[in-house]
């Protein structure tokens, strides 16, 4: 999560120069779409040769206790397509990812689309859950919070939004787990321990959502309240720097009730640095969460990609982390197009 | 808040709420009734730790795999329960000529694939012809046709295979046998990638126990479907569910909960912690493979012979390492290190290939001791210098010896932490550095190494295992380095051997050999732990009898003969006739919570946008 709030602070503190340059909308969406494109070619180039630079032969770690002779390990190399040169395996990359293929998993040996279209869903439902929960929760804690400032209510949501934004997210899920899945006491275990579905159960059925629904409560849970704080104190610091605006002075003045100039006045302008966050978190939901993931194996393409890394599977590597880097490139022009649409100052 | 909002939401989620629960329960009443009538299924459930890698039994690399293609295929010959010797499998009997030259398997008639065709000697041929054919095939399963050169099916009951010299190792075919008439249209080309899973709701054609019907390489479950007319008789399951757990404490919770009625792979410490619980039993099973710690024996290019690396050069004397097995405490390695989940190891046949095991008289065997070890070093010109320290026997120091360890490994941290201890107990310093796997093979390729921690699975014939050890593996999987003519003389001859007893005695002499010349110090055997619902399931014998594993073993015995408690198939654990109960399908729990999940996340939108809707109002 700290990862994610220094891509912000890095796309704010990137914020003044675009302030001093002039020429209007059109040339600032076009100066953002090429820079996004030109780093997606960066990352294509990066790619191919950041996963071959790691320690370990994909073929010595496949082939260790089961392959015996060197014919052997020859007929494997051949059949990985390994035994060719490196600008060639560069060629065959590009090809493969330009057919939008990405080649063969060396561990699945299934085309490494198909394995991220696989994963991808779980990944979207249990991360886009969690990401949209702990948005609206976190912007309406935060807002109370910074209202509140120093009463009881801000003292409790500040801390318990530490407390949980330090806690590692996979104790909290096994904490979860061992309470309302196991069962402690007198809580009945009443959440499944692991998976997605269960199986044999048809995923687009009424009873197969329900089921699904049933067996991410834990994990969505566990996610909402391990991202909350980060949104909650972002809006809580934003609302307290508006506080003492004039304008706020005025909404009070014109004898509008409290709830309003908080909602319809301090928060909207307080919303500016949460939207960016939001905006940028979104392109990491894909990238899935590992440890979640793990704690409750679902299936998703934060597990696939750290399994992939033990042997190393380049092809299903390479992938992954292309679809990785487009999505995190592709919203950080959606942030910073909306920025301009929110914040006309920083387009002139 | 206004009563009127008030009033609007509640009656909207109410309403709401009602739809949605009715719905749910109608579902929940209306699910018994389609199975209404008959019994419910037998399914037994099994957690395992990893994901299958492919069910093309020429890709995949898993012993998940592997347990899967044995429920879907059969083979030539398998493993006996007893000690995993040769056993008839499709093949009811074979035999030899004289010169070991050419093998005579006699198939039998009768059994089918799953589509109805019949299993035939031409399916078997077809299917070895294709690994002798090279590709993909070739790599996973060529070794076990070394020296085959033609393989033939003269009529639907015999299959011929002519070899260039004798094989010892055979009739060891562990390959599973695929359907000719749904291969022949799978090229070399297209099996690269061909997944071989269910297609269009048709399960998966093979002759096995069981059938694939849902599950795709890499996923978090697989489900399998009984076939009643297995040629071994009919299993006693109807169905046989896998699911994925990558953490193995909510994989013994499922097992409490009930979820899982088998778990595989467990830790020592979740046995201790299972042991006692009424309706499950936790075994530990022996685990045909070994830990080692392994020297670098003088790192040498292959071809040219010339040294490589940077070895510690007291390593390269066999009297220096043998006396170093004298200060390892295996005992403690086993207890502190594996939780005692293991035994403590002497040579690299473990001791449950019992026809192959070689036990080191006590003369020779090591037993923690360090003062032993210190003389042997004495005797064999390691003296001790004056600061405490053993020098070469020409004088000089012998500097730090660098444990690698596997990062990745706790036992493999573990095991070296200890010996670094009890080198410096006799005078020698050391130094662990820990590393991920894939770097460590880099460093150990380029000879620069003084020692490391890993270990090795052993196949039921030690072959293979003993090939590792040759001079011709240096630079493929030899990790040691270790040359020595002598052993690849018995090797050679060992292979072609075919007395059984001559062939033995030869296995355990190579044993003794490693042994004395010490390239690698094996500190432990490997243990299993496995825990099952015994209230629910019963009948499950290991292999090897006594003392092995329940799954994961050779073949699919224990799917096709456990069988649920109460069932009358096996008399022992009938008296406690719990009836088995294991559910398909989702629970009632599920309809409920999700159906309170889904009103919930309704309902809470409803307010929001009532909220909305509201303040717009009131402000207007």
């Amino acid at each position: 999560m700290s990862v994610r709030t220094e891509v912000a602070e890095v796309t704010a503190a990137v914020q003044p120069t675009e302030r001093r340059r002039r020429g209007g909308r059109g040339r600032y969406v076009l100066s953002k779409v090429a820079g996004s494109v030109g780093a997606l070619f960066f990352m294509l180039v990066f790619n191919f040769f950041l996963f071959r630079v790691l320690p370990g032969d994909p073929v010595r770690t496949l082939g260790r206790n089961r392959l015996v002779s060197d014919k052997q390990v020859a007929e494997l190399r051949q059949t990985l397509g390994l035994d060719q040169s490196l600008p060639r395996q560069f060629v065959t990359y590009l090809e493969n990812t330009f057919t939008g293929q990405f080649g063969l998993s060396f561990r699945y040996r299934q085309p490494v689309s198909g394995l991220i279209l696989d994963r991808l869903g779980p990944t979207l439902v249990l991360v886009g859950t969690a990401t949209v929960l702990s948005t609206v929760i976190g912007i309406y804690v935060g807002m109370v919070s910074a209202w509140n400032r120093g009463r009881p209510v801000d003292n409790v949501s500040t801390w318990s939004g530490l407390v949980l934004y330090s806690m590692p997210e996979w104790w909290l899920g096994l904490l979860l787990l061992a309470v309302f899945a196991v069962g402690l006491g007198p809580v009945p275990g009443l959440f499944p321990v692991n998976g997605l579905i269960t199986t044999g159960v048809d995923m687009w059925s009424v009873a197969g959502l329900l089921d699904m629904a049933w067996h991410l409560t834990l994990p969505v849970i566990t996610l909402t309240l391990a991202y909350v704080a980060e949104y909650s104190l972002i809006m809580r610091s934003s609302l307290l720097d508006e506080m003492g605006e004039d304008y706020l002075l005025t909404a009070r003045a014109k004898g509008l009730r409290d709830i309003h100039v908080r909602r319809r006045h301090a928060a909207r302008n307080a919303l500016l640095p949460t939207t960016t966050l939001v905006a940028l978190n979104l392109g990491f939901v894909v990238s899935g969460a590992i440890t979640i993931e793990t704690v409750f194996s679902i299936p998703g393409l934060g597990l696939l990609t750290t399994e992939a890394l033990s042997v190393p599977d380049y092809p299903l590597l390479q992938g992954t982390f292309l679809f990785f880097s487009a999505a995190v490139i592709v919203a950080n022009l959606a942030a910073n197009l909306l920025y301009g649409l929110l914040d006309p100052r920083v387009r002139t | 808040m206004s009563t009127s909002r008030l009033t609007r939401c509640v009656t909207w989620c109410s309403s709401l709420a009602l739809a949605t629960a009715a719905a749910a329960l109608g579902a929940v009443t209306a699910s018994p009734a389609a199975n209404g009538g008959q019994s419910a299924p037998v399914v037994f459930h099994v957690g395992i730790g990893n994901e299958a890698d492919s069910f093309n039994p020429f890709l995949g690399i898993e012993a998940e795999s592997y347990e899967m293609w044995a429920l879907m295929y059969d083979q030539m010959i398998t493993y006996s329960m007893k000690d995993m010797s040769p056993q008839p499998g499709l093949a009811s009997s074979w035999d030899t000529s004289n010169n070991g030259l050419t093998w005579t398997f006699h198939i039998r008639s009768g059994v089918k694939w799953s589509d109805g065709q019949p299993l035939t000697a031409a399916d078997i041929a077809y299917t070895y012809n294709r690994i002798l054919d090279g590709g993909p095939e070739a790599a996973t399963w060529g070794s076990y046709l070394k020296s085959v050169t033609k393989i033939t099916a003269p009529d639907p009951e015999t299959v011929l295979l002519t070899l260039s010299k004798p094989n010892a190792v055979l009739p060891l075919l562990p390959m599973p046998i695929i359907p000719e008439h749904i291969w022949k249209n799978i090229d070399e080309d297209k099996v690269k990638s061909y997944p071989n899973e269910p297609q269009n709701g048709q399960p998966v054609v093979g002759s096995g126990p069981f059938r694939l019907v849902q599950g795709t390489a890499g996923g978090s479950s697989y489900r399998f479907v009984v076939n009643p007319d297995y040629w071994q008789g009919r299993p006693n399951f109807d169905e046989v569910d896998f699911t994925v757990f990558k953490n193995g404490d909510t994989l013994v919770q499922a097992l409490e909960k009930g979820e899982i009625d088998f778990a595989e792979g467990l830790s020592p410490l979740d046995k201790r912690a299972l042991d006692g619980r009424s309706g499950i039993t936790a075994i530990l099973g022996d685990s045909p493979g070994f830990d080692e710690i392994a020297f670098n024996t003088g790192a040498a290019d292959p071809k040219t012979g010339k040294p490589i690396g940077d070895g510690n050069p007291a390593l390269q004397d066999p009297k220096f390492r043998y006396a170093l097995g004298f200060a390892i405490n295996n005992d403690q390695i086993v207890s502190k290190v594996y939780q005692g989940g293991g035994s403590a190891g002497d040579t690299i046949v473990p001791p449950s290939y019992s026809q192959y095991h070689w036990t080191p008289p006590s003369d020779v065997a090591f037993s923690y001791d360090p003062q032993r070890a210190g003389q042997l070093l004495e005797q064999a010109g390691y003296k001790m210098g004056s600061n405490g320290l053993r020098t070469m026997p020409d004088g000089s120091p012998i500097g730090t010896l660098r444990l690698m360890a596997r990062g990745e490994s706790p036992t493999s941290v573990g095991t070296m932490q200890y010996f670094k201890e009890w080198l410096n107990n006799i005078g020698i310093n050391a130094e662990v550095q820990t590393m991920e796997s894939g770097k460590l093979t880099n460093v150990i390729l380029d000879g620069n190494f003084d020692a490391f921690q890993w270990g090795w699975y052993v196949e039921p014939d030690p072959d293979s295992m003993l090939s590792y050890m040759t001079c011709g593996q240096r630079g493929n999987w030899s990790d040691s380095w270790y040359c020595n003519p002598a052993y690849d003389k018995l090797y050679t001859a060992q292979h072609s051997e075919m007395d059984q007893a001559t062939r033995e005695d030869m296995v355990k002499q190579m044993q003794q050999m490693l042994f004395m010349d010490a390239p690698y110090l094996v500190t432990t055997y490997g243990g299993n732990v496995e825990a099952y619902r015994s209230d629910r399931f019963t009948c499950f014998t290991p292999q090897p009898n006594p003392g092995g594993v329940l799954l994961f073993q050779y073949g699919a015995y224990n799917y096709v003969h456990a069988a649920p408690v109460g069932s009358g198939v096996c008399s022992s654990a009938d008296a406690t006739a719990a009836s088995a109960s294991s559910s398909s399908g989702i629970s009632m729990v599920a309809w409920v919570v999700g159906a309170v999940v889904v009103v919930a996340v309704l309902a809470g939108a409803l307010v929001l946008a009532l909220r909305r809707r509201a303040t717009a109002g009131q402000r207007a």
